[in-house]
Formats: C-alpha cells, structure tokens, sequence
C-alpha cells in the first residue's frame, strides 16, 4: 500500500524509462524520496483594487510564472511531503474608463508539508502547513504624492490538496487540485492618509500589522492537469489567485485567474552499486 | 473528514468572491458628483477648518450641486459643476484634471496684487549672474547678495549651495527671492533650510488622516530642521514673499521664520499647507487633494498663508523707472 501510494503521487506510470540509468542498482522505492518538480507559465486576467490608489476597480491582463517542488521525506512513515512554490506575476491593468493605468508585480515563495492519505486507490489527499513571504508592488501612472503601493507580508497558511491518477484509454492522466489559505501573518499597510514623507520619517514599523482572515482573506488554488506527450509530461492548469486585505479604513484586492501550461519533471534520489572491477582496482588487486 | 472538508468547501466560497470598493457609483453625473463629494468628505484634510472659517458646509454643497445636475447635461457641463463645487474649499491643492481642462481655484493669488515683476528682477540679475542648479545669484553694488529660486521642483545640489554660500560669503548679507515660486519637492525645502541654521530648529508640526471622520487625525509629528554638517549662511537674510508663494515655498517660509537671522518680507504668502493626493471619478477624471496637513511651530494652521515680518509691495510707478521697492527695502534692512 505504502509503495502504491507513493506510486499515485508521483506518476511513475509516467516517467520516462531512460531517468534510471542501466547500471544502478534501485533502492526501495520509499528510500528513493521521489522529487517533482513543475515550470508553468501563464497568462490571464486580473481585478485589482486599492484604495489607497483609487477608489476604482482597474482590470487587465497579468502574465505570472510558477516553480513548484515536491519531495516526499522520511517523515511519518513516508507520508510527509515537503513543497516549496515560487510564484511571479505581473500585472497591467486600467481603469474603467479607460485613463490611467496599473502596473504591478509580486514575489511570493511558500515552502512547507503535507501528510498524504490515500483512502482510495489512485487517490491521494494531502493536507498541512505552509509559511511564505509575499511581496510586490502596484503603481498608478498618474498619482501624484501617492503613485504606488507597496506589499509585503509573510503567513502561516493551511493547505490542503488531492491528486487522483486515471486513464483515458491508453493515455495515463493526473488531475490535481491544492489550495492554500493563509491563517495568520504580518503585513504590511500604511495609515488611511499616510504619505510616504510620513512613512519614511516615522518609520515603517508602525504599518506592519497582524495579519488574519478577517483582514486579509487570500486563497491561492490551483487545479492541474497532468499527461505525457512522447517522453515529456506536461501540465496544463487553472491558477486562481486571490490576496485581499480591509485595514486601516484601506481595501486592496487583487484577483487573478490565469491559464498556466508547463512540464513536470521526476527524480528519484539512488545510490549507485560500486562496479566490481572498480573494487579490483581500489583494492590493488 | 467529512467535517473537514465541509468546513474547507465553505471557506473556499466565502473567499471566492472578492470584496467591493466603498465607491460604488455608476458614471453618471449623479453618480460622480456623489463619488467626488464622498471622496473629500473622507479624505480631505482640511474640511473642518475650512468649516469654520469659510463658513459652509461640506454636507449642503451636496445637495446644493446636486440641484445643478440632470441626466443629459455633458461632459464640459459636469467638469463645471463639479469645479464649483470644488471652489468652494479654496485650496489651490485642489483640481480636477479632464482632457477638457484643469479645474482650479487660485483666488489664493489671483485675488492679490502680485508684487512681482520679473523682468525687473532680472535687470536686477544682470546677465552675469551665476547659476547653480535652481538658483540663480549675484552681488547687488552696495554688497548684497541677490538670490532668485523660482520653483522648488528646480532640484538644489549641496555642492550648488556650498559653491554659492562660499562665493557670497564675503557679502554683508542676503535677499533671498522666491516671489511666484509655486512650490514643488519638500525635500528641496529641507536642503535649503539647512543651511541657515546652526542649530537644530522646531519648525512645525504635521499629521495624516488615520479614518475618514474630518477629525481623525494622527498624533503631530514634531518636524526640525538640522543644520547642514558643511558651510552655512551666517548673516541676515531677507526673504521675499508674495502670495504665489505656495505649496512647498510656503512650507519653506515657515522653516525660515524660526531662523534667528531671516526676516519674511513683502506680502502674505499663498498657502497650501496640505500635502497633496490623488484619486478618480468613475468617468475617469483625476482629482487632486490636501490629504496631510501641516502646522507651523505654534501648531497654527498656515493653510491660508504666513504673514511676512515686514509689509512691503511693489510700487507699479517706480517699477516702471527700474526700481523694484521689495527690493529696495530689502537692501535697507541689511544695511542697518
């Protein structure tokens, strides 16, 4: 069962044949700590609101590009993941009426672990923690004294996912889903009409405030596809990303669904068995 | 599980739909006069003050302006509307900026004699003079050194004013103009303060709306201006004021009212002690606005101007004969 379930999480039905080499001798496959890792990139659109900028709800386009990395460890009999996701985005958008602009971009990386539960065969559910850090930026192309925003906050999120492996007719698939959803953190939010004169002269420890879901309600889901074309395995998914925040008499949000594509690729950590003929040599015989 | 994963589903609904502005007007001349008059009763700094000594009410010129709207009016006539209804906060920091126009009251200067003439203060420059940076400087004949700074978003070097400084050194002491300087970057007024003082000086006090009662206000900042760690002016100085001093030059004018060695000369200046934001109608025009006000050393409002130390103006007739008599009394003083 262990093996069978560390089998759904990670495909091997399909990795390419060629990643073990001839000559290495495999060890358990719960020793291996099965490695995925993702590059997707997307496009889609975006709502942004801040009304520390505007009072207005700009929409556009943001383009935004996600690493993922999975390693199962020897956690809890094998059933603990560790997951780290890099996430940039970029974003432009306009006002309703057409007269001035957005420009905006965010860093975030969240790195932590899942427990997997396999109820059913084919079916791994997942569930566990992540910290992150956040940051980024908006600018309004005509403001004055307050022509951007800045971002920044670092969370502690709940997370929870479910992968299940199927197969359309020969054609071996992977649908996955995971949402993460912080719980609590720090950000960073200025005063309702304070300047950036004031935050530089009063310093900026006063706007970085505690951060929980009753003023900061974000929530990233992300909902993939996995099949393999020849020897690669691609990913085609739905990337909803949503980070808001009500504080200070101040309301932002931003509010992106993109399209993402990418591949996925597998490794395995083994041990590689000494070639008896090296052995000969090493020891002078 | 099944508790679980019931309790994740419903987060996940609840997250889903993103939260609304609190501005939720349609483009509609009722709709963006709505938004325009929320958006200053929220964020404007100076509703209260402007209350009491204007005399209205921000919650009438609602309803007041509102009278003035109907559905098929167009865009020039809503862009008047709402500029008189803009007007009536007598704040230069305040416009509505359209592809039509940019709305504005400048009763603050236009309603004033301007005391200046600047083709006379430039025969009074010669055409010698030296300039550095956003500066322009000479030495008057009887030893005076003359200095002109017409906009403080004109950028000032510390090697510009310490060269300046070390070339005037030798002079009895210094007129420094900015008459029609309408302000710009505060941080030009601090660079040029510095140098006239030798000790730390308070020169005023500032706050920023924490909510959007009139009244909610963040705890005064005390602000000071340090002397610049380099060679300083240490003679008298007469500084010339008029009322298009404004904005940031009016901020500056309070700094050099608290050094020991200057007298504010010449006529009242302009004010606009608020610092300005900006936001948006839902028709897409750009509106401008004192978000954060500043006090002077008394903690006194200086949004309607600073009064200058010694009244002087412009005599038209003489100005006429090349004399400009701001000037003239300036050179009096510094000769005593």
């Amino acid at each position: 069962m262990k093996q069978l379930h560390i089998f759904i999480i990670y495909m091997s039905a399909l990795l390419p044949a060629s990643l073990w080499a001839e000559d290495v001798t495999l060890e358990p496959v719960q020793n291996r700590r099965p490695t995925e890792r993702s590059l997707l990139v997307g496009a889609g659109k975006t709502n942004q609101l801040d009304t520390y900028l505007s009072p207005m709800e700009y929409t556009g386009v943001q383009v935004s590009v996600l690493v993922q990395r999975e390693r199962m460890t020897h956690l809890a009999d094998h059933h603990i993941s560790f997951q780290s996701t890099f996430h940039g985005a970029f974003t432009s958008t306009d006002n309703p009426a057409g007269t001035a602009k957005y420009l905006g971009g965010r860093l975030a990386y969240d790195a932590g672990w899942h427990y997997h539960y396999s109820p059913l065969q084919n079916l791994d559910l997942k569930g566990g923690a992540l910290v992150g850090a956040d940051a980024g930026f908006l600018y309004n192309d005509r403001n004055g004294n307050n022509p951007a925003q800045g971002r920044f906050s670092l969370d502690l999120s709940l997370s929870a996912g479910a992968s299940y492996a199927f197969r359309i007719k020969k054609l071996p698939l992977r649908a996955a889903y995971q949402a993460d959803l912080p719980m609590m953190g720090i950000m960073f939010c200025p005063e309702f009409g304070e300047s950036y004169y004031e935050i530089s002269q009063r310093g900026v420890g006063h706007d970085i405030i505690f951060a929980h879901p009753g003023n900061a309600m974000n929530l990233r889901q992300l909902l993939t596809l996995d099949f393999c074309l020849r020897r690669v395995t691609l990913r085609v998914g739905y990337l909803c990303d949503i980070r808001q925040q009500n504080a200070r008499s101040l309301k932002n949000h931003d509010v992106s669904h993109s399209f993402m594509f990418g591949f996925v690729r597998y490794f395995q950590l083994m041990k590689r068995k000494p070639h008896p003929q090296s052995l000969s040599i090493e020891r002078g015989e | 599980m099944n508790r679980f994963l019931a309790i994740l589903a419903l987060l996940l609904l609840m997250l889903t739909s993103c939260q609304k502005s609190d501005y939720d007007f349609d483009d509609t001349p009722q709709g963006n006069l709505d938004a325009l008059w929320q958006l200053i009763d929220e964020r404007y700094c100076f509703l209260s003050y402007k209350e009491e000594v204007l005399g209205m009410s921000w919650a009438d010129i609602r309803g007041k302006y509102s009278g003035k709207l109907n559905a098929d009016m167009s865009r020039v006539q809503l862009f008047e509307v709402l500029c008189q209804m803009l007007s009536e906060l007598k704040d230069g920091h305040v416009n509505l900026s359209t592809s039509l126009d940019m709305g504005r009251n400048w009763s603050w200067k236009e309603d004033y004699p301007e005391n200046l003439n600047t083709e006379l203060r430039q025969q009074y420059l010669g055409t010698d003079y030296h300039i550095g940076s956003g500066l322009r400087y000479t030495i008057l004949p009887d030893n005076i050194a003359y200095v002109v700074y017409e906009s403080f978003s004109q950028s000032i070097g510390e090697g510009n004013l310490s060269d300046m400084i070390a070339y005037l050194q030798l002079c009895n002491g210094m007129i420094l103009d900015i008459r029609g300087n309408g302000g710009g970057d505060l941080s030009n007024v601090e660079i040029l303060s510095r140098r006239f003082t030798n000790e730390k000086v308070l020169v005023g006090y500032t706050c920023y709306k924490t909510g959007k009662g009139h009244d909610d206000f963040s705890e005064p900042r005390a602000e000071y201006v340090e002397p610049y760690d380099g060679i300083r002016w240490q003679k008298p100085v007469v500084l010339l004021t008029n009322r298009s001093c404004y904005s940031a030059a009016n901020t500056f004018v309070r700094n050099m009212k608290e050094m020991p060695l200057v007298t504010i000369m010449g006529d009242q200046t302009g004010g606009g002690s608020g610092l300005p934001f900006t936001s948006e109608l839902p028709i897409g025009w750009s509106v401008r606005f004192s978000a954060s006000p500043s006090f002077d050393a008394k903690m006194q409002q200086i949004e309607f101007g600073i009064e200058p130390d010694v009244s002087a103006s412009l005599d038209e007739a003489k100005a006429a004969d090349g004399i400009d008599t701001m000037i003239e009394q300036a050179r009096e003083l510094l000769k005593k």
